[in-house]
């Protein structure tokens, strides 16, 4: 028994060297160990590896001997047999062993060959460069750049171009059908806006379009406008330099102008809340306003301290006036209310108005003001603004005086009795009074019957005693309520109609300052008593105009940079004044979804409050 | 022609200091004060005048400094083209290179006034935050291309790059050769050594030369010196390779710190002009 074994090389050249040697024995090691019959280099090799051996049916059996395996003919395994007829290859390292019947009878051939190594071709030293070890430059600025490009520019355009767009509905500010736009927002909304956070398009409706004023009126349709548009523009204070020329490129491009909604509430500041204006905002244009509008009628004013018109209170400056003008407190005016009444008698609290109060159990003291003069309810404030219409705040602060309420305890208009009670005339209608008079029993008549009453009930004085007089009395009693001196003449200031006796009509205002807004609540009794700025104890007439000036209310307000003191409270225009609302103050607290009103606890509007 | 010795010279002369004066001494930091003076102007602009209601990049002079901004960052991006061609004289690649420096330095005043400081989480800060990712990137560019080529090349002693693989590969050889009587648990750690690549480590191991992975310093731990004589002596080839791998990784970190600017310099600035083109389109699209 023996083996052929051939050993094939391969030169550097490429040459192959064949070298042949037979081992005189039935079985042979495979291995790294110098001594072994099949002797392989490679450290992947046991040293001991492998044990061929021929068995006597002429097979060749393979069987490993450390812990390795080995191949046969492709597969790898522990032990195997090889028909020599057939053949086989035997893998151990990198060395393969074709064993096959040699060509000398009795003896097995095994070849042995070396697999060469994948793998090397490209040059070593460009591993050196870092970009063996990173994705190339190229690659990611493509990635990178691209990622951008469609997610934060494509997306958002075609989304928007392929939207249906819906109409703007405050109630239900639905969330946007643009898809990632979000990351195209330069900041937060302010608090009023910010349930419109997802929903751009609601604002940015048309593309390359700036916000239009438009958009902005299908929720805020109630807003009034400051002037109309071209007084506007005309009193509007000159741009700068650098704004004119982006306004006049902003305009060339379709944007609304410097008095479009978007010029001052400029959105995405972050979550703040809307500010009043600053006295500077309103300077702008007021300080100087007659040299820029043809016919101002009103003064300029830029600090409450220091330039501010006087106030022109709206009254009526004569009797049977349709409509109040406005007077300044400067002219000395007179207010034709068509009413007398003075008011130092009646807040005197020693003569005989005092006494009177304080005999009559409903005051039970000398009159205060507040006796007749009362803030509106809210009810009564609903139903006034259901049956006249207008804002709230249009009636001022105080409810009109009511005559039966407020003067019919002293200034009675009690006509006789009736069963338990009493009658009384009926107030705020000539006609009434006359048929009430005239249906009187005042003059003096003789019995119908001599002489002896008439019984019970038809007895006078009973329920159904009745004046069969003529009715003379009753027209005299008419004429003398009607005289300067009569009943009605108390008050009122006689007057005649188409020859009939009548009364002036009383026209007093709801309201005085109707460009500004004055609160009395703010001005409560821990701040001044209304005698600190209505005269009513001086006053005698009815046609003192008790309205405090300029000068009264500068006692304690000067202009938004006055130091702060006890007396003093720096002032800002818009604490008396509303840019959109001339009548009202600047009141964003009204607003629900401002931190603070309730209905809006989010995270971002807690801390915005307590920034504030 | 007795003119011509002269301005042979003096065109030598010039040549000489052109080419020995760093791009960044360029024409006695002519950039540098040209960079200065634009960071400072758009300062004192940013502060003097009144922008209502507070600086932002949609006032007129947050768009100046906008214009300006996108203005700088096209031209600085175009060097990457500018440099593949060849030219001379007032733009020069030189000249090029250091007012490509010096402005993108000011470049760092023009974008982060154009923001107004307002930051937030969306594609305009994106490109502001790109923006200064390559310049920052571009300023450690600067940094290292003066001081790392010296450590360069005093860190690899006199041998070039395929000096020491060539090197290496001998070690490996003779590692091979001596561990062949091993025993299998043994050869194994001689075959994870021999197998791995010299390159191998990733960037990370590149940048930092921490290599936890090396099979070398494992190999090494499974010898000891006192063992055997092959013992021995394979733990000294391997100690001998440790060591060769130490320079060539010292070589290989020198490298990569000194490369590593331009992989994030390069994709950022592809990056920030994509950013830049979401931010200047979706600013007027929803204007």
């Amino acid at each position: 028994m023996a083996f052929l074994i051939r050993t094939i090389a391969t030169a550097k050249s490429g040459r192959k060297v064949v070298r042949d040697r037979t081992v005189e024995n039935s079985e042979l090691i495979v291995g790294r160990a110098p001594d072994s019959d099949i002797h392989l280099p490679d450290l992947s090799v046991d040293l001991k590896h492998v044990r061929i051996s021929q068995s006597a049916g002429g097979s060749v059996d393979v069987e490993a001997l450390g812990t390795l395996g080995f191949g046969l003919d492709g597969s790898m395994v522990e032990s195997g047999s090889i028909n020599p007829a057939t053949g086989g290859e035997i893998a151990v390292g990198s060395a393969r062993l074709a064993v096959s019947s040699g060509d000398d009878d009795g003896k097995v051939q095994i070849v042995i060959e070396q697999v060469a190594k994948a793998g090397g071709a490209s040059d070593p030293v460009q591993g050196f460069a870092l970009a063996s070890a990173l994705p190339s430059k190229r690659v990611m600025a493509w990635g990178f750049g691209a990622a951008i490009f469609v997610l934060l520019l494509s997306v958002p355009i075609i989304t928007h171009l392929l939207r249906s767009p819906v109409e703007n509905d405050p109630d239900n500010l639905a969330q946007g059908q643009v898809v990632l736009d979000s990351a195209w927002s330069a900041g937060a909304l302010s608090m009023a806006h910010h349930d419109l956070e997802e929903n751009c398009e609601a604002c940015h409706v048309t593309p390359f379009v700036s916000v239009q004023d438009e958009t902005c009126l299908t929720c805020h349709e109630e807003l009034g406008d400051h002037a109309e548009m071209p007084r506007l523009a005309e009193g509007m204070a000159p741009l700068s330099t650098g704004d004119a020329i982006q306004w006049s490129i902003g305009e060339t491009l379709g944007k609304e102008g410097p008095l479009g909604c978007v010029s001052c509430h400029s959105e995405h500041e972050g979550p703040v809340v809307l500010e009043a204006a600053s006295e500077q905002f309103c300077a702008d244009c007021h300080d100087a306003l007659d040299t820029r509008l043809s016919n101002p009628n009103f003064g300029n004013a830029s600090d409450f301290g220091e330039k501010h018109p006087q106030f022109r209170p709206q009254i009526y400056t004569a009797h049977f006036a349709e409509e109040p003008a406005r007077v300044s407190l400067d002219d000395n005016p007179q207010e034709m209310s068509g009413l007398i009444f003075p008011h130092d008698i009646h807040v005197d609290d020693q003569g005989g108005v005092a006494r009177m109060a304080i005999s009559l159990g409903q005051y039970g003291a000398p009159l205060e003001c507040s006796d007749c003069h009362s803030e509106w309810t809210s009810e009564e404030l609903i139903i006034q603004v259901a049956e006249t219409g207008g804002r709230p705040s249009q009636y001022g602060d105080f409810a009109p005086v009511n005559m039966e309420a407020s003067c019919e305890a002293c200034h009675s208009l009690v006509s006789g009795r009736a069963g338990d009670g009493f009658t009384s005339l009926r107030h705020g209608n000539v006609d009434d009074l006359m048929e009430d008079l005239a249906s009187l029993d005042r003059g003096p008549r003789r019995p119908v019957v001599s002489p002896r009453g008439r019984p019970g009930q038809f007895a006078q004085g009973g329920r159904y005693y009745s004046n069969f007089g003529r009715p003379m009395s009753a027209y005299i009693a008419i004429n003398r309520a009607l005289e300067p001196t009569g009943v009605c003449g108390e008050c009122h200031i006689p007057t005649s109609t188409d020859g009939r006796r009548d009364l002036t009509p009383v026209n007093l205002p709801h309201r005085f300052l109707m460009q500004g807004y004055f609160d009395h609540a703010a001005h409560g009794d821990d701040v001044a008593q209304c005698t600190d700025c209505h005269a009513t104890d001086t006053s005698s007439e009815a046609t003192d105009l008790l309205i405090p000036d300029l000068a009264s209310c500068r006692d304690c307000h000067l202009g938004e940079s006055a130091a702060e003191t006890e007396e003093i409270t720096p002032s800002s225009c818009a604490m008396c004044h509303g840019y959109h609302t001339p009548t009202m103050p600047w009141k964003p607290e009204d607003h629900p979804d401002l931190p603070g009103n309730g209905g809006n606890d989010s995270v971002a509007a807690i801390l915005s409050s307590l920034r504030r | 022609m007795a003119s011509v010795p002269n301005d042979r010279f003096s065109q030598d002369e010039q040549r000489r200091n052109a080419d020995h004066i760093s791009f960044l001494k360029y024409k006695r930091f002519r950039w540098l004060w040209i960079a200065v003076l634009v960071a400072v102007a758009t300062t004192i602009g940013y502060f003097l005048i009144d922008q209502d209601p507070r600086p932002n990049g949609g006032s007129w002079y947050g768009y100046t400094l906008g214009t300006i901004g996108l203005g700088l960052i096209v031209w600085l991006s175009l060097l990457g083209v500018r440099k593949r061609n060849i030219s001379q004289g007032n733009w020069s690649l030189k000249g090029w290179t250091s007012a490509h420096v010096y402005l993108g330095l000011a470049l760092i005043v023009v974008g982060t006034l154009h923001t107004g400081f307002q930051i937030g989480w969306n594609v305009h800060t994106l490109a502001y935050f790109l923006m200064l990712l390559v310049i920052i990137s571009g300023i450690y560019g600067v940094v290292v291309y003066a001081k790392l080529p010296t450590v360069l090349s005093s860190g690899r002693s006199e041998m070039t790059r395929g000096d020491m693989l060539e090197e290496l590969t001998v070690t490996d050889r003779q590692l091979e050769s001596a561990a062949q009587p091993l025993d299998r648990q043994q050869a194994d750690l001689v075959i994870a050594a021999l197998g791995q690549d010299v390159f191998s480590g990733g960037a990370l191991g590149r940048l930092t030369g921490a290599y936890p992975g090396c099979k070398t310093n494992r190999a090494l731990s499974g010898f000891s010196q006192s063992g055997g004589e092959v013992e021995a002596k394979v733990h000294a080839l391997l100690s001998q390779r440790a060591e060769q791998l130490g320079t060539i990784r010292g070589h290989l970190r020198t490298k990569a710190l000194l490369e590593v600017w331009l992989f994030i310099h390069i994709p950022a600035t592809i990056a920030l002009l994509a950013a830049l083109l979401a931010h200047v389109i979706s600013v007027f699209f929803y204007w």
